[in-house]
C-alpha cells in the first residue's frame, strides 16, 4: 500500500498503517476515521471497430491478425466514478481504489492502464489460456478474490463490449450476498458510509431511484461521467508499481454453467447492396436512388 | 406437474408491455420444440385485470404476486416473490425481456436456481436432442451460439427478435393470484424519475440521419445537419456511443434505451450496428447505412451499404447535390 493519501495519513500518526489493514480503521485524535475500499473489475476485450475473426476451432476468437486489446468502455466509466467519489471524500477519510482483471497475461496492460489513469493497485487474477469465459465463471473468481477483503463498493460496466451479457457485476453480487444496482448512472455514497443512493437508467430514458446498504455492488451506465485521461504522475508510478498476479487455479473453480458452443459471421441479409465506385460515383448513385425513391 | 417454461411479464401503468408479448412467442417456440407448456408470471401491487387478461389473450396459466411492496421493481423483492412461486412450479425455463428490470433480475433467479443464464437471445437453433440460443457479440458483428450447461436455464430476449404473439385460444387459462409482503433487507426501491429529456419526438420525420461515434469529432455535426437539410421532413438521430460523448443530447438517442422510430428512410452514419441501436431503427422502410469499417453490422441490415469516410464524403455528396 503506498497511495498518496496514506502516506499522508502515516506521516501524521506516526505508525505504519499496513499494520492496521485490512481492519481499515485508524485513529485521528479522538475520533475514528474509517477508510474506504473501492474495486473495480475492469475487462480487456478486442477493439470491435476493428476486424474480428473466429478461430479455426470457432471457440473463440482468433489471436493470428494480433487483435488490438483495449480496457472495456463501460469498465472505463466504472473506473472513473470510483476516482470521482475518492475526489469527492478522500479529504475525509483514506480511500483506495484496486483494479481487478481476469484473463490471460495481455490482461497486465489494462490492468496498468487503470493504475495509469489512478487506480492505487491491479490485481490479476491468471488464466493460463486465451478462451472464452463466461460471466459466471469470470465473476465467480472475483468474488473469490474479493471474498473478506472488505471492500465498500465493487464497482463494474453495465457489460462487457465483447460478449455483451450484462451479467458480471450481478453474479458478484450474488456470490457475496451484497446488494446491487445495475445500469447505474447517478450514485452518492450516503453520510455515515454505510448507505449508497443511486439512480438506474431504465428504458424511455426514465430512472429508478434506490437505496442499497454497503458493501453492494453497481454496473455503470455508460454515459455517467467522462473518463478521464491518464496523468503523467500516475503513469510513472503505475510504470513501476508491480500488479498482483493471483493464479486462477488457487481461487474457488467455478462450476460450468453455460457454454460457447460456436460462433459464427451473421449472415448478410439478401437485400443489402453495397453501392461501389470511386467516392464521386458513389456519391452519385446514391443521390439517384435518393431521388428515385423520391426522398429529395 | 409437466415441467414447463415460465414467462415472467412486464408491465407498466396498468399495462402489459410489448416486450412481454415478444418473449412470450419466443416461449411458444420454444415449447414447441420441447413439448413444454408455457406459464406467465406476473407481479405488482394490483395485478389481478391484467392477470385475467393475459389467461384470456394467451390462453394458458397466469400466475399473479400481489404486494404494496411490488408497486415498484426492487430485485430482493422481486427475486423472493418469484423463488417463492418457483419452488411449486419448478419450471425448467424461465424466461424475460431483455430490458433493465429483465438483465437486473435474470441473473438473480439463476444464482439461487443454479441454472444458466443466458441473456439477449435471438433465436433458438433446435437438433438433435440439442437445444442452442443465438446471440450476438461483438456489436453484432458475431453470432455466438450457447447452450445451457445447468438443468435448468434463466433466458432474457431481446426486443425486437421475435413477433408480438397473436394467438386465438380454444379457451381462456387459469388464473390465480397469491400475496406477498416480503419486505427487502438491504436495498429500498424510492421512486421513479420522469424523463427529463424534454419531448423531441423524432417519430414525426420522414427522413432520420443518425450519428454515431465513427463521425469521430463533434464538430462533424453540422456536416450531419447539412446532410439533414436536403431532405424535407428529416430530423437528426445519434447512437448511445454517440450521446455518451456529448456529441448529441439523450433526447436524440436512437434504440433500447432511447426511442424507437421507423422513418421512411433512415440514413445510419458512423453507426456499428448494436443490437441495442437496431431494434430501435429496423422497422425504418429504407436503411442506408455509411460506415469506414466495411465489416461493421449496421451493413447486415442496410438496404444500401457505402463503405466511405464520412468525414469527407458528406461534403463529397453535398457538392455533388448542389451541382445537380
Amino acid at each position: 500500500m503506498s497511495s498518496k493519501i496514506e502516506r499522508t495519513f502515516a506521516f501524521f500518526l506516526d505508525f505504519p498503517l499496513s499494520s492496521l489493514y485490512p481492519n481499515k480503521q485508524m485513529v485521528e485524535n479522538s475520533g475514528v476515521v474509517q477508510g474506504m475500499k473501492l474495486l473495480v473489475c475492469v475487462k480487456q476485450v478486442p477493439d470491435s471497430e476493428k476486424r474480428i475473426a473466429i478461430n479455426w476451432e470457432g471457440s473463440w476468437i482468433s489471436n493470428k491478425d494480433k487483435p488490438a486489446f483495449r480496457m472495456n468502455r463501460f469498465d472505463e466509466f466504472a473506473l472513473e466514478e470510483a476516482l470521482l467519489v475518492r475526489d469527492h471524500i478522500h479529504h475525509e477519510q483514506p480511500i483506495w481504489i484496486h483494479a481487478v482483471s481476469v484473463g490471460p497475461p495481455r490482461v497486465n496492460l489494462t490492468l496498468k492502464k487503470a493504475m495509469a489513469t489512478g487506480a492505487d493497485e491491479g490485481i490479476h487474477i491468471l488464466v493460463d489460456d486465451d478462451r472464452y469465459m463466461s460471466p459466471f465463471d469470470t465473476a465467480s473468481l472475483i468474488a473469490s478474490y474479493a471474498k473478506n477483503k472488505e471492500y465498500d463498493v465493487i464497482l463494474t460496466g453495465v457489460m462487457a463490449e465483447d460478449d455483451m451479457h450484462c451479467l458480471v457485476g450481478q453474479f458478484i453480487a450474488e456470490h457475496l450476498g451484497y446488494p446491487f444496482a445495475t445500469a447505474v448512472i447517478h450514485q452518492k455514497i450516503m453520510d455515515g458510509r454505510n448507505k449508497i443512493s443511486v439512480e438506474r437508467a431504465i428504458e424511455s430514458g426514465r430512472r429508478e431511484c434506490l437505496q442499497l446498504n454497503l458493501p453492494a455492488v453497481l454496473t455503470i451506465q455508460s454515459g455517467i461521467n467522462t473518463p478521464r485521461y491518464p496523468s503523467l504522475s500516475n503513469v510513472i508510478r503505475a510504470k513501476d508499481q508491480k500488479i498482483i498476479s493471483i493464479d486462477a487455479e488457487k481461487l474457488k473453480a467455478p462450476e460450468k454453467r453455460e457454454e460457447l458452443i460456436s460462433l459464427a459471421y451473421p449472415e448478410p441479409s439478401s437485400k443489402g447492396l453495397f453501392i461501389e465506385g470511386t467516392q464521386k460515383e458513389k456519391a452519385q448513385k446514391l443521390l439517384r436512388i435518393l431521388h428515385e425513391k423520391s426522398f429529395i | 406437474m409437466k415441467a414447463q417454461i415460465a414467462v415472467i411479464a412486464e408491465h407498466r401503468e396498468n399495462r402489459i408491455l410489448p416486450a412481454t408479448h415478444e418473449t412470450l412467442s419466443f416461449a411458444m417456440e420454444l415449447g414447441e420444440h420441447l413439448g413444454l407448456d408455457v406459464w406467465i408470471l406476473i407481479l405488482g401491487n394490483t395485478v389481478e385485470a391484467m392477470a385475467e387478461q393475459l389467461a384470456d389473450k394467451i390462453g394458458c396459466h397466469v400466475t399473479g404476486i400481489e404486494g404494496g411492496s411490488l408497486e415498484l421493481y426492487n430485485g430482493e423483492t422481486y427475486k423472493a416473490a418469484v423463488l417463492e412461486v418457483l419452488k411449486t412450479f419448478d419450471p425448467l425455463y424461465v424466461c424475460m425481456p431483455h430490458t433493465a428490470t429483465g438483465f437486473d433480475l435474470a441473473p438473480r433467479l439463476a444464482f439461487d436456481l443454479k441454472a444458466s443464464c443466458i441473456t439477449s437471445v435471438e433465436k433458438i437453433r433446435a437438433g438433435e436432442g440439442d437445444i442452442r440460443f443465438i446471440r450476438s457479440m461483438f456489436n453484432g458483428k458475431l453470432h455466438a451460439e450457447m447452450a445451457p450447461a445447468a438443468t435448468k436455464t434463466v433466458l432474457t430476449i431481446l426486443s425486437g427478435a421475435w413477433p408480438l404473439l397473436e394467438i386465438h385460444p380454444k379457451s381462456k387459462g387459469s388464473v390465480h393470484v397469491i400475496k406477498t409482503d416480503f419486505v427487502p433487507v438491504a436495498s429500498q426501491t424510492l421512486e421513479i424519475k420522469e424523463s427529463e429529456r424534454g419531448k423531441l419526438n423524432l417519430g414525426d420525420a420522414d427522413v432520420i440521419i443518425s450519428a454515431g461515434r465513427g463521425i469521430r469529432n463533434s464538430e462533424n455535426r453540422h456536416l450531419l445537419e447539412a446532410f439533414a437539410k436536403i431532405f424535407p421532413k428529416s430530423a437528426l438521430g445519434a447512437s448511445k456511443g454517440a450521446c455518451d460523448l456529448g456529441w448529441f443530447g439523450y433526447q436524440r438517442q436512437i434504440g433500447i434505451t432511447g426511442q424507437t422510430v421507423s422513418p421512411k428512410l433512415y440514413i445510419a452514419c458512423g453507426i456499428s450496428g448494436a443490437v441495442q441501436h437496431i431494434s430501435g431503427m429496423k422497422g425504418s422502410k429504407t436503411i442506408i447505412g455509411i460506415n469506414s469499417d466495411s465489416d461493421a453490422s449496421i451493413f447486415n441490415v442496410a438496404d444500401y451499404g457505402i463503405v466511405e469516410n464520412l468525414a469527407i464524403f458528406i461534403p463529397a455528396l453535398l457538392e455533388e447535390f448542389e451541382s445537380t
